[in-house]
């Protein structure tokens, strides 16, 4: 199978790729429609704010493509920290504005005493949602670095939570999509191993 | 709950790993940086940091090929600094996997860089390293430009600026190995708000217990401790938790079946 690796100038995308490289399954970093199209599963990571990464991803004409490919035509498609806050209907940093509005809901700045950005590893907790297939991470620790986070309008689509003063969503699913506040490709196994549980189903 | 980090710091002379020792020029040679970072990925330790620490002294830049190596052979987050003073820098050294970058002497010079950053990548890559020395009972920013700053006068400058973390260095205690300056963290920790990563003067477990248990800190830096004493991340994780802590603790490795 092919994986796409979105380049939309937001980041870390050879983590991603040294990964899934690691795991076996061959990658493309890509900003092409036509590669895009050819591609198995799709990926988007990032880091940075969210105005920025969603005028990146306009801007290439990548916005209207991607909500074609992976909305309408259900094409697996994993989200990665920036990527799964841009999944959003709303965005707010470092001011209001819309996102892909594949998932509904808003990304908020982490109003807490604690110190922010709620950086380093933290157990998740699975919820009620696709239990089965998320309980063997249940408790596990994964690598996070994030000072907004995403809040569901419907609590169904969050399958991990996780905890820093007050419960966050840690990862969000919805059918063929699939996104993570956390950063899989530096959270060592624990992080493999979930990047293989999502991608070998459609292998 | 958010575990305590620990983080080896690798300090590289543009030649080799070295370990200084209140910072002097006099640097121990300790060993190959592409290999400490593949031991360090093995043994599943939190997030690594890498210091060029003389490149800003030497006007150079830090050898990206020697960097992309080294991120290469980990699975953990990696923090590269020594020498960055333009976007470009920080641009080169995310592109090729690096998860932040670490800034000093630039920002010694024009804080405002600190916020020009953050606007193009975020702030969660940026992580400031503040060296302080102690001279008398006053603590002063550590710098090789020729400059007096107190410390306290620098923090509540920068407070404000828009950064991601900050490791925070006794340059008294660098390599001596004998317990970390606590009175200094507990007056940095009251004026910054980010993470903190407390290094200098990790030599043995009981160094972490205190400094966990004095201070409310979630990040510690060490070095000599893993180059010249038996213990590894785990022996320091299981003092840490001790006190009553969290930690990450890893009981069975995964190897992927493709």
């Amino acid at each position: 199978m092919k994986i796409a690796i979105i380049k939309y100038g937001m980041g870390n995308v050879s983590s991603v790729q040294k990964s899934l490289k690691k795991l076996g399954y061959d990658s493309i970093i890509t900003d092409d429609h036509i590669e895009i199209r050819q591609a198995d599963l799709i990926i988007l990571p990032g880091v940075g704010s969210f105005q920025a990464g969603m005028e990146n991803l306009q801007k290439s004409g990548l916005a209207d493509f991607l909500t074609q490919e992976v909305v309408e035509k259900g094409k697996p498609f994993i989200g990665i920290c920036l990527g799964m806050q841009l999944l959003a209907t709303l965005g707010n940093e470092p001011c209001k504005c819309n996102g892909l509005g594949w998932i509904d809901g808003e990304v908020k700045k982490i109003k807490s005493k604690l110190r922010i950005p709620h950086l380093g590893w933290n157990n998740v907790q699975i919820t009620d949602n696709k239990k089965d297939f998320y309980r063997e991470f249940d408790n596990l620790d994964y690598y996070f670095i994030h000072s907004y986070h995403f809040v569901v309008r419907d609590s169904k689509d969050a399958t991990l939570m996780v905890t820093y003063d007050f419960p966050m969503v840690a990862a969000l699913q919805e059918n063929n999509i699939y996104a993570m506040q956390f950063h899989p490709e530096k959270s060592q196994d624990a992080g493999m191993r979930l990047l293989k549980k999502i991608i070998d189903q459609y292998a | 709950m958010l575990k305590c980090r620990i983080i080896p710091i690798l300090t590289f002379s543009g030649l080799a790993l070295v370990k200084t020792k209140k910072f002097a020029g006099n640097a121990r040679m300790v060993g190959n940086a592409v290999q400490a970072a593949k031991v360090f990925n093995s043994r599943n330790v939190d997030e690594l940091a890498f210091l060029d620490i003389y490149a800003s002294d030497q006007n150079r830049k830090i050898n990206l090929q020697m960097v992309r190596s080294i991120i290469n052979e980990c699975f953990m987050p990696v923090a590269i600094g020594g020498g960055i003073s333009t976007i470009k820098d920080i641009q080169d050294l995310l592109a090729i996997g690096a998860d932040k970058v670490i800034i000093k002497s630039k920002i010694i010079k024009n804080p405002e860089f600190i916020n020009e950053a953050a606007n193009i990548f975020g702030n969660q890559c940026i992580t400031l390293a503040i060296d302080a020395i102690k001279e008398g009972s006053d603590y002063f920013l550590y710098n090789r430009l020729g400059k007096t700053i107190p410390l306290v006068d620098f923090l509540n400058k920068i407070a404000s600026f828009n950064f991601g973390e900050i490791i925070l260095t006794s340059v008294n205690n660098d390599g001596m190995m004998s317990g970390f300056d606590i009175e200094l963290v507990q007056l940095v920790e009251k004026l910054i708000k980010v993470p903190i990563v407390v290094s200098g003067g990790a030599g043995e477990p009981a160094h972490f217990k205190e400094l966990f248990s004095k201070t409310n800190i979630e990040a510690v830096g060490a070095a000599s401790i893993f180059y010249f004493t038996r213990y590894t991340s785990y022996d320091l994780k299981m003092a840490i938790s001790s006190v009553g802590r969290p930690v990450r603790i890893i009981n069975e490795s995964f190897v992927p079946l493709n």
